[in-house]
């Protein structure tokens, strides 16, 4: 990393993160059940505990993110579980509102 | 097919006390779904030939009702199984009922059953946290026992589903495979052992009997504390009609009534209106039968919901609020069930008057002496006694925002996934006999009325002006996100998300007195699980 200068606001917060020595206990941070924020970057939380380093607006990019497994806690995967569920919404920043959730155990 | 449904018509209603002259109900019960198992789940796993574990990655697992509810789920989404809601409910009874948990089992994991929001898990070991609590909640394994060999096969059930768990960070830089199957798996089979005497014991323990009245109190965000008297009748093995009739602490007052299931022997799970609004409870019952605890919350609103507990007999459930200031004159209603005899409310604090009295319900105005001594009373009515439930107090010296960490979610603005709010109360302390707050003998002085507020939590928040989009704090402590969606009036049109700090405040001038709690207020979650 030394001989790396960071140059965004993201790769800043890295260089400050790694240059504490504090890498280990970023990447383990605990977020709040039902969070995820280890996958580079999390879903709603980043490494940090904060927003700054998320997809975002998450709809811009949300395929290129999600698809077809990254989140699948969070986001679903339509690489095995639901094949179907964005195929509707070619441009999720144009049509989100599109973009319906999963809760299959609200039937019990 | 039709065999299972003749079975149960025939548990329909007067035909039980029939039926029960002949039969035990739970043979009933138990069979209806060990035949659905056999009908459905055998077309595609197999008879081992062993009578301890019969089938095949069904008879090495033990879970909550929950838990089979979501495996049936995941067989019907991608094996092709076929189950109408009828039989799916009788093998997912049959399973928790056969292999279940035991009450100490799930006890550390309540609070994801209930649907609690806003909780961070302490202390869970780094080893799976960098496994599995990077994605799950550490619920999501710790409410599962399965042998090794299962464990094992569940990694590779990851690998089949969601292959990309091993291109993660924390994964793609070391063997993830090979420490999740050969470390991870055999401390999961330990620390999660399906052999527990746990289960075994409870099995042979007697269950609890939940007919009857129960006295309970409980919180929800938008009315407050309540009291009631909760009837629980039973209809049909495992199957009840409740009934609650109370007050809330404002005196509106609360009619619910619903049906409710009882898996494992104390797994509470209820579907209830209550004053107009859906709900449910996920309660346990406590092996001495004496208690049901656990939280009743929105339909569809998670996070709208609070603690409820129900006692058997009567009792003085909960004093609100729970402190008087020194030569204050206030309200003060006391809630539980049968509250009959006099009031008092303990050394220095009198009862001025009686303002409304009801089966469930006392409210009295109090008036604390100047010099009554700073610190916890019992509350009397009668006979019942409530230890240390009355506090009094000099001043507030610290308020603590609760949850301290928490999350909102955008949504609605024309889209299909709501809003999630969250909710917050505040709860206040006096100093204590160091004089100082914030160390370990400042007295808990309960929950309190604050002015709420949102601030930024940090300079990037404040720059880009999140308390201006993010969404907005009422005066119940109730904090509404923004609208979903991009925005164009926020830089690169960014979503309304933000980085806050929810602000509660108590108190006057010299006096005020301020606590703090983080919140985020991110993007929609799309999926959501029973257990996290």
């Amino acid at each position: 990393m030394k001989h790396l200068k960071s140059f965004n606001k993201k790769a800043k917060m890295l260089d400050q993160a790694t240059s504490q020595n504090e890498v280990e206990e970023v990447v383990a941070m605990q977020s709040v059940v039902g969070c995820t924020s280890t996958n580079d970057p999390g879903w709603e939380v980043d490494p940090f505990g904060g927003l700054g380093s998320l997809c975002q607006p998450m709809e811009s990019d949300l395929y290129g993110c999600a698809d077809a497994c990254w989140w699948p806690a969070q986001v679903p995967d339509t690489m095995s579980n639901y094949p179907e569920w964005s195929q509707d919404v070619a441009k999720a920043n144009e049509d989100w509102r599109k973009l319906d959730g999963i809760f299959p155990e609200n039937d019990q | 097919m039709n065999n299972n449904k003749s079975k149960r018509a025939l548990l329909g209603g007067s035909a039980l006390a029939l039926l029960g002259a002949i039969a035990a109900p739970t043979t009933v019960s138990a069979m209806d779904g060990a035949s659905v198992l056999q009908e459905k789940c055998l077309i595609c796993h197999t008879r081992t030939g062993d009578p301890e574990a019969p089938y095949s990655r069904i008879s090495q697992q033990r879970k909550t009702p929950e838990g089979w509810h979501m495996t049936i789920n995941r067989m019907q989404r991608l094996n092709g199984l076929v189950i109408s809601p009828q039989e799916k409910q009788a093998v997912i009874q049959y399973l928790a009922d056969t292999q279940g948990l035991a009450p100490s089992e799930t006890a550390p994991y309540r609070y994801v059953l209930e649907q609690q929001p806003n909780v961070v898990e302490q202390d869970i070991d780094p080893a799976y946290v960098e496994m599995c609590a990077r994605c799950h909640s550490s619920a999501r394994f710790g409410l599962q026992r399965r042998t090794e060999a299962e464990w094992k096969l569940h990694v590779n059930t990851h690998m089949a589903i969601n292959p990309t768990t091993e291109l993660h960070a924390l994964a793609r830089d070391r063997s993830w495979y090979d420490i999740a199957l050969n470390d991870t798996a055999p401390k999961l089979a330990k620390d999660f052992n399906f052999h527990d005497a746990a289960w075994k014991k409870w099995q042979a323990a007697p269950k609890p009997e939940l007919a009857g009245r129960w006295s309970v109190a409980g919180f929800l965000p938008e009315q407050g504390d309540y009291s009631a008297t909760l009837t629980i009748t039973p209809t049909s093995n495992n199957r009840f009609e409740l009934t609650l009739d109370g007050h809330f602490v404002d005196g509106t007052a609360l009619k619910g009534s619903g049906k409710a299931k009882l898996y494992a022997g104390y797994e509470w799970r209820a579907q209830l209106n209550v004053n107009g609004t859906k709900m449910r409870q996920v309660m346990a019952a406590s092996e001495d039968g004496q208690q049901l605890t656990g939280r009743m919350y929105q339909v569809g609103r998670d996070e709208m919901g609070g603690e409820i507990n129900a006692h058997v007999g009567t009792a003085i459930a909960g004093v609100s609020p729970a402190a008087i200031k020194q030569g204050a004159v206030q309200e003060i209603t006391i809630m539980g069930s049968e509250l009959k005899g006099n009031v008092s409310l303990g050394r220095g604090v009198s009862v001025e008057k009686v303002l409304t009295r009801d089966n469930d319900r006392i409210v009295v105005l109090a008036r604390a002496q100047k010099n009554a001594t700073v610190g916890a009373r019992d509350v009397r009515v009668g006979q019942s006694r409530d230890q240390q439930a009355l506090a009094v107090y000099d001043q507030v010296a610290r308020v603590a925002v609760v949850p301290a960490e928490s999350i909102a979610r955008v949504g609605g603005n024309g889209g299909l996934v709501p809003k999630v709010q969250s909710t917050y109360r505040a709860q206040a302390f006096s100093a204590g006999p160091d004089g100082k707050a914030g160390t370990a003998d400042d007295l808990n002085l309960g929950y309190m009325p604050a002015n709420w507020s949102v601030a930024p939590f940090n300079e990037t928040a404040e720059h880009d002006k999140d308390t201006k989009y993010a969404g907005s704090i009422d005066q119940q402590g109730i904090f509404t996100p923004g609208d979903a969606g991009l925005n164009p009036e926020r830089k690169f049109s960014t979503n309304n998300l933000g980085n806050l700090k929810v602000v509660a405040s108590m108190g006057e001038g010299d006096e005020q007195v301020s606590g703090d709690a983080h919140l985020l207020v991110t993007v929609p979650v799309y999926i959501k699980r029973a257990v996290q």
